[in-house]
């Protein structure tokens, strides 16, 4: 299991407004979803663009390039342009941190 | 996230800030040209922004991570070579004049008795910009404009030093001349290079960059301008090799003259993320180039290239050959772009970008384009991409090699298009080595 590394307090992730971080020179997004923090890679698998400033549709992060979308439950590529997932990472969240391991 | 919030944090007022340019100036002995040649570009830095992410040149690049303030310029005294800084392309190669530089400083310089007398330049940009002033003046600066990006800019304001080369007419420089960049752990190379041909000379150039660890870290701004006059010859040779640390920033000119001649091979290994804008000029009837590219990534490298190759005169002939070969997860980007001015016909462009995948997770973009303004032209680009094909590898395994031997003989096959266009043996050697200690074990 890759190591967990603290982001932010619990606190400041708000229900469905992704915010972007940088953790081991990566950069990630969280994003609330029905009460549960998500996280992906701050990157479209389509031209490898940021994700950041993308709009939720659902549980979905709209591309804001080309309209390519992302599931943010696991990063699975569910709209056109693009095909292959973006990695998603593991959430943990401990005494009101939040901690986040990059999968890959 | 806004474009401001995109590159917020590489402003840094503390390390590259007024009071660093006021110590930089104060520091330097520069003639009056230069200082204020400076000044006017340091009005530029501060009045221009960083680079857009919607720029197309910079739509594939994610430069979020680089931290100005975590680099400071190098305005006092150079240092001595740090220690394991790998020299590669000098082996079995006797040099007519050498110049090594660390962390933008040049702290050693040589050059043949004989060819000072023919009035061969060889050199110390900083010193020659005072020795030799109205040369440098005329040159330095004439093909990048501080106007292209901000990084142009800043690098027009407070670069360090660098090299200057200068070989007058009909002089033929017969063995090459080495020049080596080495970069400190977490330091700063602000250098820039400057080689002017005039009508009729010949030069080789062996260019190299490297750090002394493999993980080291660093930021390059540089710039490099090859200017030749009619009838002049230039091999230019230049391995970057920096730590997979290192920040690199570079904008890349050459002006070729009436039936001259210009072969540059470029080959990246090194960067953790490179941006390099290379233009070629053909700027006057029967100019040639010729621009051979290796680009060899691993781990998370992110290598972005932009290159155009510009005819601005009738019957001349640019071929640009780049070959990528990725594994892990980097990404390379190749955006080539082959323009015909109005008035240039007979031009003949060639621009190809060829990338190998070793693992699934690596990139490769591939951008070639074509702007033409002329209606007599022949102009053609290409672009492959692919994995390593099973089967080749299979076949050599059944021939007694391993994998991994088999991946490095396959790696060798695709660049030995661009070997066979290098004619300096040392070079191919050095490239075949660097390329040969980079291919990992796949299973």
């Amino acid at each position: 299991m890759p190591p967990f590394h603290y982001v932010c307090p619990r606190d400041q992730i708000r229900p469905n407004q992704p915010q972007t971080f940088e953790i081991d020179d990566r950069f990630v997004v969280l994003v609330e979803i029905d009460q549960v923090v998500h996280c992906i890679e701050d990157m479209c698998t389509h031209d490898g663009g940021t994700l950041g400033n993308g709009q939720l549709d659902g549980a979905c992060l709209v591309c804001p390039r080309h309209g390519a979308k992302f599931d943010v439950r696991n990063g699975k590529a569910v709209c056109m342009p693009a095909t292959e997932d973006t990695p998603s990472h593991t959430v943990k969240i401990d005494a009101g941190k939040i901690y986040v391991a990059l999968n890959d | 996230m806004t474009t401001s919030a995109m590159t917020d944090k590489l402003d840094s007022t503390e390390t590259f800030g007024q009071p660093a340019f006021d110590r930089l100036l104060e520091k330097r002995i520069d003639p009056t040209w230069l200082t204020a040649k400076r000044k006017e570009a340091w009005e530029i830095y501060q009045s221009i922004d960083w680079p857009n992410p919607r720029d197309e040149n910079w739509m594939r690049s994610d430069i979020r991570g680089l931290r100005l303030s975590n680099f400071a310029p190098n305005i006092d005294e150079s240092v001595e070579i740090p220690e394991g800084t790998p020299v590669r392309l000098l082996e079995g190669v006797d040099v007519s004049a050498s110049v090594r530089s660390v962390n933008g400083m040049v702290v050693s310089e040589s050059l043949d008795e004989a060819l000072g007398a023919q009035g061969v330049i060889v050199g110390s940009l900083s010193r020659c910009a005072r020795d030799h002033s109205a040369l440098v003046e005329r040159y330095l600066h004439s093909l990048i404009s501080p106007k292209s990006d901000r990084f142009a800019a800043l690098q027009a304001a407070m670069w360090s030093d660098g090299y200057f080369i200068y070989v007058p007419r009909n002089v033929r420089v017969e063995k090459p001349i080495h020049l080596h960049a080495a970069m400190a752990d977490g330091q700063v190379d602000l250098s820039h290079t400057l080689i002017v041909l005039e009508s009729g000379a010949e030069a080789t150039v062996l260019f190299e960059s490297s750090s002394p660890n493999l993980d080291a870290k660093g930021l390059h701004c540089g710039g490099i301008e090859l200017i030749q006059h009619g009838n002049s010859h230039l091999r230019f040779v230049n391995l970057q090799d920096w730590g997979k640390g290192t920040w690199h920033f570079a904008h890349q000119r050459a002006s070729v003259g009436r039936d001259a001649q210009l072969q540059w091979t470029v080959a990246a290994m090194g960067a953790k993320f490179a941006q390099v804008d290379q233009r070629v000029e053909l700027v006057e009837p029967g100019a040639r180039s010729q621009v051979n590219g290796v680009l060899f990534t691993q781990d998370r490298q992110h290598l972005v290239y932009n290159t155009l190759q510009h005819h601005k005169a009738p019957h001349c002939i640019s071929d640009f050959l780049y070959k990528s070969v990725l594994q892990d997860r980097s990404r390379t980007v190749w955006r080539g772009m082959i323009k015909v001015s109005e008035g240039a016909q007979k031009t003949d462009g060639y621009q190809r970008n060829d990338n190998l995948m070793l693992s699934d997770s690596a990139r490769a973009d591939s951008i070639p384009g074509l702007e033409i303004n002329a209606d007599d032209v022949r102009c053609t680009h290409g672009s492959t991409s692919g994995r390593v094909d099973e089967e080749l590898i299979f076949y050599a395994q059944s021939r007694g090699f391993t994998r991994s031997e088999a991946i490095r003989m396959i790696v060798t096959g695709f660049f030995q298009q661009i070997f066979d266009r290098i004619t300096i043996q040392s070079v191919r050697e050095a490239l075949g080595a660097a390329i040969a200690r980079q291919v990992r074990q796949y299973e």
